[in-house]
């Protein structure tokens, strides 16, 4: 039995208190022993917005955390990326490389869990039909897209639709969606006629910022959507 | 204004979306189609032979300036966009009429408007600059100037000529182009054009165009004025055509441009001179975080893949350089803050750094500026400043943290009671909504699932995309020639107007015939009414980088089909400048 962290990220945590339950549920269908870590943040909002001392001083609290553990695994995908891709860079010098060593243990959700050896046993089971939403830094930075593929051909009864225009973003990018709301909510409109045309109600998606956005402009426009995080659909299989 | 103000504005007047997205759309996919078709490493050794340029440059600049003295060509570098600006003009003398192609970094010098100031008269040649030119906003992308306006907008701005065109058919509107700029080259003193990549070893000067009027500027006015980036040098010829084979495919989903020029020594009685533009770019390139921006090659494939670009359109970058290459350059080259937030013009989503051919990691760049304009003070005011100081505060604990999210909730929750009404008619987004409810019934979709599910994109109206490659490469070569309306036939009967000359050497997987010496005199075959290109099947390479030892010393053409634009809403007019009849006769 591993003994894991589970990191809850703080947008998710604030949105979706029971995400981490869900995802906290699957892990241990799984065989592993769960710790979770709350109350951190990545320091991604502060990193994209060019605020780094913040973001480092942020960033800093989680890695501590995740210290002791020889695997961190993290329900986003955009965190998962900041942690392992752009934080240890934030230190100087020697500091770098031990911030790096611990960003190197953190695991993507839906990563870690399709290339779990226990996954062919979790017997996932739920009939419907969802569409896939595949986030940017979870397709080009962690290159993860046939993983989620992957795990979500595994549960019995689902039908998965694909978007047209995968490859596109759904224009949230963080404080980008403030910044230039205009361009941000075009990009989301077409992202959600994409969605509207797989003729899928439920989407679900590795990363939650993207859902959070494509779910308040949903509501916003009147389309009926139900925003579900793999945690979510996961634990939901395993019932 | 800033770009914020400027994006929010061309959304609400012009919705460039509506234009640019299918267009770019198709694009894109037709460029992945394209490069995949092209040598498996083709990127790497692009992005190798950019990478050796931009390590080198010194080197690189001294053998330059050794050949160009052999061959007879003015070397000259400007430190600033002024100094550009005054040595085109010290060059040009007492020239009055000036014939200019695209060049980037004329565009960036300003170089148009400095001309005309100073009583000289500038003809923009290339088709969609001489539109912009006309609708005077500048160019909305850098290798289609003029792509957000539609067939009727370009008819209207060429009425302000006086031009009184029956439709707004896009082959009439370029034919119509083509022939004032035609008549223009007949009666002009000096053609001001760019350059692709300056090859050290050899000194020629590689540049290439779809139209002919780069032909036309570099062989008949009797002077010939290049302007470019310090950067664009490249050691030799095999990397010049490295970066060739990704060039167009990048740009604009074609194997090669109709026209990819090695030009050499000046003709009789001509004069040729280079001007390096530095404006910067020697700082830069000490710069480590940024250096690798200089091995762009300016084919504009980020633009094309971003959807930041595509939503608000070139115009809004307020910059000659548009897209993530101008939200990086643009910063970088201007010092003075007026593009510090360009690069915040960018949801991260990262597909810039995945087309890139140079292998420049864009939005990592976008981030590193974010970083430098927040700490030089020309990005975020007070309040951003002191909110991010308490939100480092607040998360710097977790219990800090824990109650942050739990009051977070408690206000989504009862402002969301007030708020989730509706949204507003410019940002439907309603507030976050804290734990929805579920309706399993959602799980049964409203209809029933498409047949395919990446329905296939419309194939390419200019390459023939959609088919099949076959193995012999004389098949290849007949394939994509006639892909490109290039008939490759056993023999021909003579007409009258022929132009005949002898290939060096063909390229099957690009459908293009490689001239050198006489055969390549752009003169002759511009005026030709017919091109009958013999090919000698022994000659015939895999890709256009094989023809590194077919090149010779002197003029090389590397003809890939007739002239042709697709300026005009990116439909394809054949036959621009030059015969549209290109005939092979394989032998």
């Amino acid at each position: 039995m591993a003994r894991i962290a589970l990191f809850d990220p703080c947008y998710l945590s604030t949105l979706r208190p029971n995400d981490a339950m869900c995802a906290k549920h699957v892990l241990e269908a799984l065989g592993d022993d769960v710790t979770l870590i709350d109350g951190r943040c990545c320091g991604q909002p502060a990193y994209n917005s060019g605020f780094r001392d913040e973001a480092r001083s942020v960033g800093r609290g989680l890695l501590r955390d995740a210290q002791p553990f020889a695997a961190i695994v993290t329900t986003s995908g955009s965190c998962t990326t900041m942690v392992q891709h752009y934080l240890p860079g934030l230190f100087p010098g020697e500091r770098s490389l031990g911030a790096q060593s611990i960003a190197n243990r953190f695991h993507e959700f839906v990563s870690y869990v399709a290339q779990h050896p226990n996954v062919g046993q979790l017997g996932l089971r739920l009939r419907g039909t969802v569409a896939y939403h595949d986030p940017c830094h979870f397709r080009r930075e962690l290159k993860a897209t046939p993983l989620a593929l992957e795990l979500l051909g595994r549960v019995e009864g689902l039908e998965v639709r694909r978007l047209t225009y995968e490859a596109e973003c759904c224009g949230f990018g963080g404080s980008f969606s403030v910044k230039l709301p205009e361009i941000s909510v075009a990009m989301m409109t077409a992202k959600l006629g994409d969605i509207a045309e797989t003729g899928a109600r439920v989407l679900v998606s590795p990363d939650f910022s993207c859902l959070a956005h494509l779910d308040a402009g949903a509501r916003g426009m009147g389309m009926e959507l139900e925003a579900w995080t793999f945690p979510e659909l996961l634990s939901r299989a395993l019932e | 204004m800033n770009y914020h103000e400027r994006a929010a504005r061309e959304i609400h007047e012009h919705q460039p979306s509506q234009t640019v997205t299918p267009i770019m759309r198709k694009l894109v996919a037709d460029s992945a189609a394209m490069l995949a078709r092209g040598r498996d490493d083709a990127r790497t050794r692009a992005e190798a032979a950019r990478q050796h340029a931009i390590d080198h440059l010194d080197d690189l600049h001294e053998q330059v300036r050794k050949q160009f003295e052999a061959r007879g060509i003015g070397y000259h570098r400007a430190e600033t966009a002024s100094a550009a600006v005054r040595q085109v003009r010290s060059l040009l003398g007492n020239a009055k009429r000036v014939a200019k192609s695209k060049t980037m970094v004329g565009e960036e010098v300003g170089l148009t408007h400095a001309l005309r100031s100073a009583g000289i008269d500038v003809l923009e040649t290339d088709i969609g600059e001489y539109i912009v030119d006309i609708e005077g906003r500048g160019p909305s992308h850098i290798t289609a100037p003029a792509l957000h306006l539609n067939r009727a907008r370009i008819r209207e701005m060429l009425a302000r000529t006086g031009a009184d065109l029956p439709d707004d058919d896009p082959t009439r509107l370029s034919q119509h182009i083509r022939d004032v700029v035609g008549d223009y080259f007949r009666d002009c003193d000096a053609a001001i054009t760019g350059a692709n990549a300056v090859v050290a070893s050899s000194g020629r000067l590689m540049i290439v165009e779809n139209e002919g009027n780069v032909s036309l500027g570099v062989s008949h006015p009797r002077l010939h004025i290049v302007i470019t980036g310090l950067e664009k040098v490249v050691a030799d010829e095999a990397r010049a055509l490295a970066v060739l084979e990704v060039l167009a495919p990048s740009a604009t989903a074609q194997p090669l441009t109709s026209f990819s020029h090695f030009v050499a020594d000046p003709l009789p009685g001509q004069e040729r001179h280079v001007i390096f533009v530095d404006h910067g770019r020697s700082r830069i390139l000490r710069d480590a975080r940024y250096r690798d921006i200089l091995k762009c090659i300016r084919c504009g494939a980020c633009m094309n893949a971003c959807p930041v670009y595509r939503a608000a359109g070139g115009l809004s970058y307020g910059s000659p350089y548009m897209g993530p290459i101008g939200a990086v350059v643009s910063p970088l080259l201007w010092r003075d803050g007026r593009y510090a937030d360009l690069p915040y013009a960018s949801s991260l989503c990262g597909r810039c750094t995945e087309v890139c051919p140079a292998g420049i990691p864009l939005h990592r760049m976008l981030l590193d500026l974010r970083a430098d304009a927040v700490s030089r003070g020309q990005v975020a005011g007070r309040a951003e400043r002191a909110a991010w100081r308490a939100w480092a505060l607040g998360f710097g604990g977790a219990t800090r943290a824990r109650a942050i999210s739990a009051l977070g909730r408690i206000g989504l929750r009862n402002a969301g009671r007030a708020l989730r009404a509706r949204g507003s008619d410019r940002d439907p987004r309603l507030l976050p909504e804290v734990s929805p409810e579920r309706d399993p019934a959602n799980l049964d979709p409203v209809t029933p699932p498409k047949e395919t599910a990446q329905p296939p994109l419309p194939g390419s109206n200019v390459i023939g995309i959609d088919e099949v490659m076959p193995d012999d490469p004389l098949e290849l070569f007949r394939q994509r020639a006639g892909a490109l309306g290039v008939p490759v036939l056993g023999r021909v009967e003579p007409r009258k107007g022929d132009r005949e000359v002898r290939a060096e050497a063909a390229v099957a997987s690009t459908g293009s015939v490689l001239l050198v010496g006489d055969a390549a005199a752009r003169r002759p075959l511009l005026a030709a009414r017919r091109v009958v290109v013999r090919v000698d099947h022994r000659s015939v390479v895999g890709y256009p980088g094989d023809l590194a030892p077919w090149l010779g010393d002197g003029d090389a053409l590397i003809l890939t089909g007739a002239s042709r634009t697709a300026d005009i809403e990116k439909q394809l007019v054949r036959g621009i400048h030059g015969s549209e009849e290109l005939v092979v006769v394989l032998e």
